[in-house]
């Protein structure tokens, strides 16, 4: 207990008058004006589903994993999600391992209700069999830096991580046709969670007696602050959730005021999940192109293979130091950039080129004519999951999928392929359905 | 013998090491490690006051957290934080600072194989981040003994479950000193060649294990001289991260 206490922020007067006086200027310790955000930036990891938020010195780490079960009793059509939220004592030094404390249940009960209750996640979709068999969702969130509003980063988390996370397609199968199989991901393109809006929570902290309010407080403010209070909104104008537990009165119209300037920041920190969560999608679908030897013979290698090679080739080890964000994802990927701009054909191959047409290779020139004269994709079209390419092509087709909107690729219980830019950029007269039974059977 | 590993790399070459550190702003210490896909952050605070109830207070104290990317902590992570412990121990000067305790924290980001290793060295770097005093740096490598009778070395999670069996290896870092060379040895051997942890994993034979010692060794050299120009890279002052 003593430990505890000794570990604590503990927080002179002076330090707290500071804070207090300085807000009656509009002036925040940090710089801030009292209603900025602080710097947001959304990472991901290698995995799909696993995020990396850091809003100023506050970081938050997601993950997301599904497995299934049987539903409820009441629900047995509807998948289930939950969160778990722990407070790694990385994060600050009173965090204890074990239980989690009131706080962390409180975080973690906001972030829940926002997601539960404004039906964010769509759990009908979940169902693989009604009354037996349906996914359930597994969100877990890692604070590992404690700088300060805790609820925002981790609700970006969840949010960034619910965004990027793809579950496995099931088929039934087996002697009766009854027989539920789980396919695993590198030979059925997984699909992504169907998610209608999305809820972020805003934090403001009430400081001092003259109804001073501040946005996204630091843990100095946090410490000093007499009340605060969460709203959840979305940018379809919905307020999903508000929690004000306890603290200082506020005055209604100084709530309404709050209201308002959290809408404006809701719309903001979206655009800043979607604009992330896109650039992700452009870099794994990227990565799920196959490049392989003109050589029939040689047997495949998998998609890991691949893509750990081509990070590999350009392996060199990457040490930096100072107070730097977590370099590695972004850095991985850039290497993944640079190395199919300047690939050639690799030592390993990809699964056999039998049923490819370009098996002879493509012609660089007419395919850069056919590039330039190319705007969008058609949103119908069904696309085949592996092709050869030239170093060129791959090149032309980095700077065509920047220009190519992604959104129309995600089609409810189709299987889509991710790597629809490289074949719209290609020939628009090989259209063929992806019926991975037939490819695979092709391939063998 | 060419042996064909899934993503390329020959049976000698470990996965490229990607390592940073301060990057937690409440930690006293902290640092990331990647190898490969694997990565881990390892935060320090310490010396804090005081020691654990049982322990020694004329020393200081190791205490390890282990938390894994999901689910709840159960025996496997109880044993990595035993291993952490005892290996960490052996390189802290616990006399410099007795009754106190410096705690480790350990979350598990990815986990593509060889991650006890990862771990250790993360730890290593934000024991450095932290200015906790150490005798020597600890260098972790993982070697296993693939089907056909070879060593492969840093093996992935696919290679790691295909194994019959794989061993954890941590050694001291390799030594950099202006005392005469015969000042290093112990007892005749040099003092890198030291072991400090060893957990295996299934069934060798005695040979194998000797053979993944030798290669183990020599990648832990290599592995040891990056740690030294990486954690050398620490540039400009640092604020004090205390309190």
């Amino acid at each position: 207990m003593d430990q505890r206490q000794a570990n604590s922020l503990i927080m002179t007067v002076n330090e707290k008058k500071f804070i207090e006086s300085a807000l009656l200027s509009d002036i925040r310790v940090d710089g801030r004006r009292p209603f900025d955000y602080r710097n947001l930036t959304i990472r991901f990891g290698s995995e799909d589903g696993s995020s990396e938020v850091q809003l100023g010195h506050t970081q938050v780490i997601g993950f997301v994993s599904a497995q299934l079960i049987q539903p409820y009793r009441d629900r047995p059509t509807e998948g289930t999600f939950a969160i778990y939220i722990e407070f790694s004592p990385m994060a600050d030094p009173s965090f204890e391992a074990g239980r989690p404390g009131e706080t962390a249940v409180e975080l973690g009960q906001i972030v829940d209700r926002g997601l539960r209750e404004s039906r964010a996640i769509d759990t009908e979709s979940l169902c693989v069999v009604a009354g037996k068999l349906v996914w359930s969702i597994r969100i877990d969130l890692h604070i590992i830096d404690n700088g300060g509003n805790l609820v925002d980063a981790a609700n970006i988390a969840a949010l960034a991580a619910l965004s990027t996370f793809r579950r496995p397609e099931c088929t039934f199968g087996g002697e009766d046709g009854q027989e539920v199989i789980v396919n695993p991901p590198d030979l059925w393109e997984p699909l992504p969670l169907i998610i209608h809006h999305l809820p972020v929570a805003v934090t403001f902290g009430f400081i001092g007696k003259e109804n001073n309010v501040v946005i996204d407080p630091t843990h100095y403010e946090e410490a000093v602050m007499g009340g605060s209070m969460t709203a959840t909104l979305n940018t379809n104008g919905d307020i999903c959730a508000i929690q004000k537990a306890g603290g200082d009165g506020v005055l209604q119209s100084v709530i309404m005021q709050c209201l308002r300037i959290a809408s404006v920041k809701a719309g903001d920190i979206t655009s800043k999940i979607k604009n992330a969560v896109e650039a992700y999608n452009t870099q794994r679908s990227l990565r799920k192109i196959k490049r392989h030897d003109p050589l029939p013979d040689e047997q495949g290698s998998i998609d890991v293979a691949k893509y750990h090679m081509e990070r590999l080739t350009l392996g060199s080890d990457v040490s930096t130091a100072g107070h730097s964000n977590m370099e590695i994802g972004s850095q991985s990927n850039e290497r993944d950039e640079t190395n199919k701009k300047n690939t050639t054909a690799k030592g390993f191959s990809g699964r056999p080129a039998s049923w490819d047409p370009y098996s002879r290779g493509v012609d660089g020139d007419a395919l850069k004519a056919s590039l330039a004269s190319r705007v969008t994709a058609p949103p119908d079209k069904h696309i085949k999951s592996s092709r050869q390419v030239k170093a060129d092509v791959a090149k032309s087709s980095q700077r065509s999928s920047d220009t190519n909107s992604f959104q129309e690729a995600k089609k409810i219980g189709l299987q889509t392929d991710e790597s629809k830019t490289l074949k719209d950029a290609v020939k628009p007269r090989q259209k063929r359905r992806i019926n991975k039974s037939t490819s695979n059977s092709a391939a063998t | 013998m060419a042996v064909d590993r899934a993503d390329g790399r020959t049976p000698n070459q470990r996965r490229p090491v990607a390592c940073t550190r301060g990057i937690l702003h409440r930690a006293h210490g902290s640092a990331s490690w990647a190898q490969g896909d694997t990565k881990v952050i390892a935060a320090v605070y310490g010396p804090k006051a005081g020691t654990r109830k049982n322990e020694n207070p004329e020393k200081a104290c190791i205490e390890v957290i282990w938390k894994p990317k999901t689910g709840q902590s159960g025996k496997p992570e109880r044993e990595y934080e035993m291993v952490l412990k005892k290996t960490l121990q052996s390189i802290c000067l616990l006399n410099v600072h007795p009754n106190t305790t410096t705690s480790i924290v350990i979350q598990v980001v990815n986990d593509d194989g060889a991650l006890l290793p990862c771990a250790i060295n993360a730890a290593c770097a934000a024991l450095v981040d932290a200015g906790i005093p150490l005798k020597h740096l600890a260098v972790a490598i993982c070697c296993c003994m693939a089907e056909g009778g070879h060593i492969l070395l840093d093996p992935s999670k696919i290679e790691e479950q295909k194994v019959k069996a794989f061993v954890y290896l941590v050694f001291p870092n390799s030594m950099v000193s202006v005392l005469p060379q015969g000042s290093l040895r112990l007892g005749g051997e040099l003092m890198e060649h030291g072991i400090i942890t060893s957990v295996t994993h299934g069934m060798m034979a005695v040979d194998d294990y000797f053979s993944c010692l030798k290669l183990g060794r020599a990648a832990a050299a290599e592995l040891s001289d990056l740690l030294r120009s990486s954690l050398k890279l620490k540039a400009g002052n640092d604020p004090s991260k205390a309190g």
